[in-house]
């Protein structure tokens, strides 16, 4: 026992004295990598030890004993000091030395995640999850697996905002693909959340398009929503799947999903009556799926679609003829659905009060503005970069063995305008 | 040989003239000729070689006079033409000059023999021959200097103007050069010709390509000139306000006329088709970068489709045009 008290201490005497220089530390990362045996056996000094350590300068060594104290059941008691000296340290760490062992500090956040669940507070973690996320990442453009957890606390924390900030973000390189089906469905519940109906469609189009191998059930909840975006964004929905999806998932998501796509053949016909009816005899499936609030929505969004196809027919009509040819209740109602939509940009239209005739308008964007010049050339230069990024992959995919040894094989025997002879298939 | 002229002449000089120097110079380069002692010769030869074996000759001088008019203190040179040199008498042909004169003033009756040119990169001794050999004619001639070395870091034109002037060397009376000043004056129809030569590109201009690249530098250039002029104005500006530089008040109106010359136009009508027009050429910029990187994209999903792609057809892809 006395010897393992020493060799703690000596350890902690080392983790202080090389954690100064890049060398250094990652001499210490594999000191640190032999002796997890050590901390696994010694967890009830450990809690002391971490008080001698500053996680902003020792933030490997702390990471290791940090890990061991947690790899242990943790009582109701201890879980609240845990979650605070854990947010501590992702706060203070240094992300150069975590990087050194992402695994470890994965599994750290993850309890801690389990914790702040645990204790029913989820929106303590948000923040230390957020900061531990970004000190993680390699680059803007990298999903790690903190990601859907994130997204997680958010959603369960009701803190949709900061979510948004995240899925602002392009994501070019995943670390698991089970990470980017949970963050593309997280990620599109946060949208739904704050109305951001497109990005929301897009994040769950990711997910029902997504290579997968077998069905996962994420992919199954996906769709559904999908069905119901699609219905309340686009006011259609088109069965056929795309012909980048799976064949896996073309052959098998429907059988989950039939009284969804019930529901699209009642909003297919365009009367309220029949999607009143649809919604009711499914009313159990939709609540079990907890997808009740978006089926509401899609009959809402109903109304507006009828209104807006009402513009292309008529130039003026009046709020009670709207009120009947979209089967609402009386004017008011026909007029306070109106001016919801012109709030919203859907429709544009003036509304006169006098006589309760409302006349449509055409867009009246005129592409003039300073503001419409910025937005062309923010986008010109997403997409600038956009190219810049596919030409460098185009240039990788050319180097990959496996593409020019298929690539020689097809390749015709004698080339059209010489006549030498053409090795027909490559060699490395 | 050369300090400031004090005869009080002006001259302005015509591109035309540059040009037709520069031309024959290049011509009789071109053409270039077995050595011996024959700096040059004004027939069309027919193209001959230069001699190999011997070192590659100094570039040959080209001569030839210069036509103008004189209208009391402004002495304007117009036009040029060649003349032979004939080495052995260190004179130019005298024949075939006033041959010359005399068609030339069939045409241009005002135009009178201004003086002669030469290329080089100073005025030397022996020119001073010609240029007394002339002095009959007009008892003042210039000389028109080309130097046809290109210097990059030369920002003015290698064109110098020399008169000569008795001055008393040593108790000796001697005629000198001595350099004078000149400008460079354009009629409408010169701006627009010189303008065009100056454009000529040595590659084939053809296609609709490299004729934007070739508008769109030109434009560029002409931009970044302006700007960085701007910027020393502004500069200069910045530093009289600070105090740096004593206050010139003949400067600053000069600065204050400019800026009340813009902006040219100014009304509700010309912004709003300039911002139409402006939105609609980023518009089509951003269709050519779309396109561009679909067709990008549509490389990369072949290729990794013929890569990973289990189920690819077999014999032969569809190539994507």
């Amino acid at each position: 026992m006395n010897l393992n008290m020493n060799s703690m201490e000596s350890l902690v005497a080392q983790i202080q004295g090389l954690s100064g220089s890049i060398a250094d530390v990652n001499q210490l990362h594999s000191l640190l990598k032999q002796s997890e045996d050590l901390f696994h056996s010694e967890l009830a000094r450990l809690a002391p030890l971490l008080t001698e350590l500053d996680p902003s300068i020792h933030s490997l060594g702390y990471l290791y004993i940090l890990e061991a104290c947690t790899s242990a059941p943790i009582s109701k008691e201890q879980a609240n000091e845990l979650v605070l000296s854990v947010a501590r340290f992702i706060n203070l760490c240094a992300a150069e030395q975590i990087r050194l062992a992402p695994d470890k500090f994965i599994s750290v956040c993850k309890r801690f995640k389990d914790q702040v669940m645990l204790l029913e507070d989820p929106m303590r973690g948000v923040a230390p999850m957020l900061t531990a996320l970004r000190k993680l990442q390699l680059s803007s453009e990298h999903l790690t697996t903190l990601h859907p957890d994130f997204l997680l606390l958010c959603l369960l924390g009701k803190c949709y905002k900061t979510g948004l900030s995240i899925l602002e973000d392009d994501i070019f390189e995943v670390d698991q693909p089970r990470d980017f089906f949970l963050y593309c469905y997280y990620g599109g519940m946060i949208c739904i959340g704050q109305k951001k109906f497109s990005k929301a469609l897009e994040l769950l189009h990711n997910v029902v398009t997504a290579p997968m191998s077998i069905l996962n059930s994420i992919a199954v909840e996906a769709y559904k929503k999908y069905i119901l975006v699609s219905l309340i964004h686009l006011g259609q929905f088109s069965i056929s799947f795309p012909k980048y999806t799976s064949s896996v998932a073309q052959r098998n998501l429907k059988n989950f999903s039939q009284p969804y796509l019930d529901l699209v053949n009642s909003y297919g016909t365009g009367k309220i009556s029949e999607l009143e009816t649809c919604v009711l005899a499914n009313n159990e499936k939709f609540e079990f799926d907890k997808n009740l609030g978006l089926v509401k929505q899609v009959v809402s969004s109903m109304y507006k679609r009828n209104i807006q196809r009402l513009t292309q027919t008529y130039l003026t009509l009046s709020l009670q003829d709207i009120a009947n040819t979209v089967q609402l209740h009386s004017a008011k109602e026909a007029e306070m659905h109106v001016l919801q939509m012109i709030q919203d940009g859907e429709i544009y239209a003036t509304i006169n009060q006098k006589d309760g005739m409302v006349r449509f308008l055409e867009d009246p964007e005129q592409y003039k503005s300073c503001e419409m010049i910025e937005r062309i050339d923010s986008s010109i230069q997403r997409i600038m970069m956009l190219s810049r990024k596919l030409t460098d992959m185009d240039e990788l995919l050319s180097c990959d063995p496996l593409y020019l040894a298929k690539a020689g094989r097809e390749r015709q025997r004698f080339d059209f305008d010489d006549f030498d002879t053409v090795p027909s298939k490559f060699t490395i | 040989m050369a300090s400031s002229s004090s005869s009080g002449l002006t001259f302005k000089l015509h591109p035309l003239v540059i040009v037709n120097i520069s031309d024959h110079y290049t011509r009789i380069k071109s053409q270039s000729l077995p050595p011996p002692t024959t700096p040059h010769t004004a027939s069309a030869s027919n193209g001959a070689a230069a001699d190999s074996s011997s070192p590659p000759p100094p570039p040959p001088r080209v001569f030839g006079c210069v036509i103008g008019v004189q209208r009391g203190r402004t002495v304007e040179i117009f036009n040029s033409f060649e003349l032979l040199y004939d080495p052995s008498t260190h004179s130019l042909d005298r024949a075939f000059l006033e041959k010359k004169q005399e068609l030339y003033k069939k045409v241009f009756p005002n135009f009178y023999i201004l003086g002669w040119y030469s290329t080089g990169s100073d005025a030397q001794e022996s020119d001073m021959h010609i240029h007394r050999a002339l002095m009959d004619i007009n008892e003042s001639p210039v000389y028109v200097l080309l130097n046809p070395s290109i210097n990059p870091a030369q920002k003015d034109l290698p064109v110098t103007i020399y008169e000569s002037e008795l001055h008393v060397i040593d108790g000796i009376p001697q005629l000198i050069f001595v350099r004078s000043s000149y400008t460079i004056e354009t009629v409408e129809a010169e701006r627009i010709s010189i303008d065009h030569v100056a454009h000529l590109k040595p590659s084939d201009g053809g296609s609709a390509a490299t004729q934007l690249a070739a508008h769109l530098t030109g434009i560029h250039s002409a931009i970044k000139m302006l700007n960085s002029r701007i910027r020393v104005l502004h500069h200069y500006l910045l530093a009289m306000q600070k105090g740096d530089i004593p206050c010139e008040n003949s400067l600053l109106r000069q600065v204050s006329s400019l800026l009340r010359r813009l902006p040219a136009i100014e009304s509700e009508k010309f912004q709003d088709d300039f911002l139409m027009e402006y939105n609609d050429t980023l518009l089509i910029s951003y269709l050519a970068m779309f396109t561009n990187c679909s067709s990008t994209m549509n490389e990369l999903v072949d290729k990794f489709n013929t890569a990973y792609d289990r189920h690819s057809r077999r014999g032969g892809r569809s190539a994507f045009i």
